[in-house]
């Protein structure tokens, strides 16, 4: 079937003569996917750019107009103040600890998952099929379920409120070490090992010499998961640190929020500070920040580790 | 290893195979056992122990966190938030990531993307933003809330109202990575398989219900059956919310909670870890089955 672009007219009658269906409702049928993804796609973009501007507005002109009033960038240094003002800027303490166990967490999943993963996926070992077996099952079991009985592990040889233990925690990603192996059961082939045992070379050396240098988009997928996981991870720091010193800013977060004019008025009487809706979305926001970076880096990973089935609750 | 002696070379290669890779699994093997098993073990230990924490004590653990009042209660609003939250997840996903899929538009990177924006904000942050939402005070949907007849955050976040709350909080943090699990999937399909069912007169629906859904069956077992396991740790959002709503949502309202109060408020440390293990057994239950029974583990061996 044609469609004369020059005499859209006739195109048109001769359909409705041929008792097609008229071409308006095809373009509305061929439209709806499109708007309705598009609708849902602004309802996100709204609810994330209205709570990032809450904290350019002033608690009186949320009350006053909701969340359309006016905006001051002015009003982020007046947050910042007020987060410096709480107990004495124990805030941007909270952050320096979430910064220590979700970088050094990540670093340790990488490192043992990178060559438990090889090994895995390129050597011939017993009780290889069990390991692997556990690593799945480890890997889709929420890991919250485990947070009392580590902390019952952890209390028994008294780390409690240290930081070193939560970071090693995190270091056992067995996501990431399933990511590893699928990654070099895809792109290393056996043939090279092959050669290189051959040659004489010890199987640690092929690891450095064959693995590591294609490690890159591994690195990439297990740090980003890795990092996000022990970042936003609220049980495990809530149980392991509850010393307010060693907190981590999910756990501060919560803090703030109890601490709140807004939420809790007769505990936040003797606040110096302000605590309202501003102030605890320029809080949310900026331990959002780190985040945000790691994901902008490792976006272009991101797709492949999800089709690889990168979820974990 | 049946899978390897289908071919020829890597049979000869493990007889060349040295002994020192294994090294390279110590690390994780170390971590499995410091972090997974010892622990397990150790819970179920404490689990039999008995209260006064001197000496063995049976089953009594378990009976005490079994004939605790909040309980059953707790479990059932594992249920209520399942009830709601699945469905609704179920059709959010599946629906978007196939209307995605059928897309040509350059716009489908960009959604993708807007999707799963929430996703690397999940925790505190999409609670508090939650907060937000939910609080008719300053919530840039308060004419909603106001229509509902919600004018102060005990209205809007009472009770009754938590599986919805839930639902919608974990809908908005986990949803875009899930269509970008599921779209995966559907990408991974071939082209002419669909291509060839429209030459034979097959209609838009008719290739999503008969070649689509068939072929990413197993991601969304998967992704129902993870999703289950994950309901049943609920802690963060119940318990945050109860405190910001003071006191009006009982701080034992999952299994988490109760496992929580337990082990730090009433310090009866072998109920906790009978109620821990409880819920191990759960989760352990739900991954023996994706890791056996969906069929997306085995291949890859």
């Amino acid at each position: 079937m044609t469609i004369g672009s020059q005499s859209v007219d006739v195109a048109g009658a001769s359909r409705v003569r041929r008792g097609e269906r008229p071409p308006l409702f095809a373009r509305i049928a061929k439209m709806t996917p499109m708007t309705f993804l598009t609708v849902v796609a602004l309802v996100y973009l709204f609810i994330m750019v209205t709570f990032v501007l809450a904290s350019m507005r002033s608690e009186q002109s949320l009350l006053r107009s909701g969340a359309f009033g006016p905006l001051s960038i002015s009003r982020l240094q007046f947050d910042w103040r007020q987060l410096e003002g709480f107990s004495s800027g124990i805030y941007f303490h909270w952050l320096e600890n979430s910064a220590i166990v979700a970088f050094a967490g990540a670093a340790i999943a990488v490192a043992v998952a990178l060559p438990a993963g090889y090994a895995l996926a390129m050597l011939h070992f017993r009780g290889r099929r069990v390991l692997l077996f556990l690593t799945i099952l480890t890997m889709v079991m929420p890991n919250t379920v485990l947070v009392i009985p580590l902390f019952l592990e952890v209390s028994a040889v008294h780390q409690i409120d240290k930081l070193l233990p939560v970071a090693v925690i995190f270091g056992f990603f067995p996501f990431g070490t399933y990511l590893a192996f699928v990654h070099y059961k895809t792109t290393l082939p056996f043939e090279l090992l092959e050669s290189g045992r051959i040659d004489g070379v010890s199987e640690i050396g092929l690891f450095m010499r064959l693995a590591v240098p294609l490690a890159k988009q591994a690195v990439a997928l297990v740090f980003f998961f890795a990092f996000v996981a022990d970042w936003t991870n609220y049980f495990l720091p809530l149980v392991m640190l509850p010393s307010s010193a060693v907190q981590t800013v999910s756990v501060g977060l919560q803090e703030l929020i109890t601490s709140s004019q807004l939420f809790n008025p007769s505990a936040a009487a003797g606040l110096n500070v302000q605590l309202y809706m501003p102030e605890l979305a320029f809080a949310a926001v900026l331990q959002m920040l780190p985040v945000l970076v790691v994901f902008v880096v490792a976006q272009r990973y991101l797709t492949r580790g999800a089709m690889l089935g990168a979820v974990k609750g | 290893m049946a899978a390897s002696r289908r071919r020829g070379p890597r049979v000869v290669s493990s007889s060349r195979q040295g002994r020192g890779g294994l090294t390279l699994l110590v690390p994780y093997v170390v971590l499995l056992l410091v972090v997974g098993i010892i622990p397990t073990g150790y819970a179920i230990y404490q689990s039999f122990l008995a209260r006064s924490g001197s000496g063995f004590g049976g089953i009594s653990a378990y009976q005490s966190a079994v004939t605790e009042f909040q309980f059953a209660s707790s479990f059932a609003h594992i249920g209520l938030v399942l009830a709601v939250w699945l469905p609704f997840m179920f059709v959010g996903v599946l629906g978007l990531a196939l209307l995605l899929h059928g897309q040509r538009s350059r716009l489908v990177g960009v959604y993708r993307f807007i999707y799963y924006l929430p996703g690397a904000l999940a925790g505190m942050g999409n609670f508090v933003l939650w907060l937000f939402l939910l609080d008719p005070v300053n919530s840039p949907v308060r004419p909603i809330l106001s229509w509902l007849g919600y004018s102060t955050l005990n209205q809007t976040a009472e009770p009754a109202h938590l599986p919805v709350i839930i639902a919608l909080m974990l809908f908005f943090q986990g949803a875009g990575t899930w269509i970008l699990v599921i779209y995966g999937g559907l990408n991974g399909i071939p082209e002419e398989l669909g291509e060839a069912a429209k030459i034979d007169g097959a209609s838009h629906w008719q290739v999503t219900r008969h070649i689509k859904l068939p072929l990413v069956r197993p991601w969304i077992a998967y992704f129902l059956l993870l999703n289950v396991a994950y309901a049943s740790q609920l802690f963060l959002e119940p318990q945050v919310l109860g405190l910001a709503t003071e006191g009006q949502i009982s701080p034992q309202w999952t299994p988490n909670q109760l496992s929580f109060t337990f082990a730090f408020q009433v310090f009866d440390v072998p109920a906790a870890a009978a109620l821990s293990v409880i819920l191990l057994a759960i989760s352990l239950v739900i991954g023996v089955i994706i890791t056996t029974r969906t069929g997306l583990f085995s291949n890859r061996d």
